[in-house]
């Protein structure tokens, strides 16, 4: 992997689509479904984002974008832990960082297992963290199911990426 | 310019060097920010603020459609069971009805004692509504983001309700954005009481969908289906506003299920209480005249 810093000849907007999407996907995991269940907790989209461009193009996914995205993420949704989003997202980017040649170019479900490790240990750190914070255990329920809608709802994610990753970043 | 253009091959072993470093640098950042949040709570608050405000008109945007598409569902899944929601409503009606004879019999009745004890009433409620335009979304936080601020006069502290019950209570407020911390969050504590035995409590939430009941006296011996109205203590807070019923009474463990269903609000209403309502000027005096009246009594009857 070879970082170019300044390659002129390729558009900058097409550059930021990952950037962009993240941002989109933060947003996305506060937009109110008004679905029973589904509201009070929703899919971490955001680390759908991170995963995906760690995995296919990090090289666009510089720490201060993922930084930035957990940052937002964690002024939007209200906690009073401001960082605890951005300190996991970052987390997850670098520790993906070494192990992405083993998912680039497999099949999905490779991917989709990936993922599934990925976000039970993101979702297991941030009820740790969290409940350290907080000094004292919090339920494991809410998170599990965290854990649970966003494995589920992985593959609809991966597909958008995919799309805007084909779509902008063909020839990037 | 020139100067960076002619110098990138030399500076290309420092920037990969700047580069390797900002990951772990961003998480030393992360770390600080979470203990400067626990310390310093203020400058998140603003910062908070400040985001949700300028975040609060693309959240419009997006929610449009996207209620559009829930209400879609929903009708969907009312045609289902139209048949057995038309029956439940019609036996609700039925008994609706007669308790809005029991209410017309009581409204009479308190209107006349209210003027046989010159009662003054509380300044009328003036209630905001609002839109949910995001909630929290992650598994360690329960609040929502409505539509309204402090143009359309929402104050912190404020209760929020739909028409079930309580919802929670205003806890960052911006220009044209708030945040309603819920009943079920980790932070929310919420003084309320039983409406039977009108006992003090605090309800707090512990991030399940059922908060709890804290410093109940040890005397109260609570009973599941009691019902739970806000307590109306620190003045903002307009008392008797219904909050939900004991779900549970386990191991000196109490738990309330919320009547307002929490998971899918749509509309809220901030109920302004009014400063007027929290220090009544005509009810200023009431208190003292009733404690005379009530210490003048002992005496009369020596």
């Amino acid at each position: 992997m070879r970082l170019v810093l300044f390659q002129r000849e390729a558009g900058l907007p097409n550059k930021l689509v990952p950037f962009a999407t993240t941002l989109l996907f933060v947003l996305l995991s506060l937009v109110p479904w008004h679905i029973p269940g589904f509201a009070v907790v929703t899919p971490a989209f955001a680390l759908m984002a991170v995963y995906h461009w760690t995995i296919y193009r990090v090289d666009l996914l510089p720490p201060i974008t993922v930084f930035a995205a957990g940052l937002l993420l964690d002024l939007l949704n209200g906690t009073p832990y401001v960082g605890v989003s951005a300190l996991s997202l970052l987390i997850t980017r670098a520790v993906l960082l070494d192990q992405r040649r083993f998912f680039v170019n497999r099949l999905f479900p490779v991917l989709w297992a990936g993922f599934l490790v990925t976000a039970t240990a993101v979702i297991a750190f941030e009820w740790a963290l969290v409940s350290v914070l907080h000094g004292a255990l919090l339920g494991t329920r809410p998170f599990v199911f965290e854990a649970v809608l966003t494995v589920a709802s992985f593959p609809i994610g991966s597909l958008i990426l995919a799309r805007a990753q084909r779509a902008f970043l063909a020839r990037v | 310019m020139r100067e960076r253009s002619g110098a990138v091959d030399r500076l290309g072993p420092v920037r990969a060097v700047a580069q390797r470093l900002a990951g772990p640098f961003l998480v030393v950042v992360s770390m600080m920010f979470i203990v400067l949040g626990k310390a310093d709570v203020l400058l998140f608050d603003r910062l908070r603020v400040a985001v949700a405000d300028a975040a609060a008109p693309i959240f419009h945007v997006i929610a449009e459609p996207v209620a559009t598409v829930a209400a879609g569902i929903r009708r969907a899944e009312g045609v289902f069971d139209l048949y057995r929601e038309n029956e439940r409503l019609r036996e609700e009606n039925a008994r609706l009805l007669q308790w809005q004879e029991v209410a017309r019999r009581l409204q009479a009745e308190n209107a006349e004692l209210r003027n046989l004890t010159k009662f003054s009433p509380e300044g009328a409620n003036r209630a905001i509504a609002a839109q949910v335009i995001a909630n929290s979304g992650g598994a360690f936080v329960r609040n929502v983001l409505i539509n309204a601020g402090t143009r359309d006069g929402v104050i912190r502290g404020q209760a929020a309700v739909t028409g079930d019950g309580l919802v929670g209570r205003v806890a960052e407020v911006g220009e044209r954005a708030a945040r309603i911390l819920l009943l079920t969050d980790l932070n929310s504590r919420i003084p309320v009481m039983l409406d039977g035995s009108r006992e003090r409590a605090v309800l707090a939430g512990d991030n399940s969908d059922q908060p709890r009941l804290l410093y109940l006296p040890a005397t109260i011996t609570p009973t599941k289906g009691e019902r739970i109205v806000t307590a109306g203590a620190g003045g903002v807070f307009p008392p008797g506003l219904p909050v939900g019923i004991i779900a549970s009474v386990e191991g000196g463990i109490v738990r309330v299920e919320p009547y307002a269903e929490l998971a899918r609000i749509e509309y809220v209403r901030v109920v302004d209480f009014g400063l007027a309502g929290v220090l009544p000027q005509s009810a200023v005096p009431l208190p003292k005249a009733a404690k005379g009246a009530r210490n003048a009594d002992p005496d009369a009857a020596r």
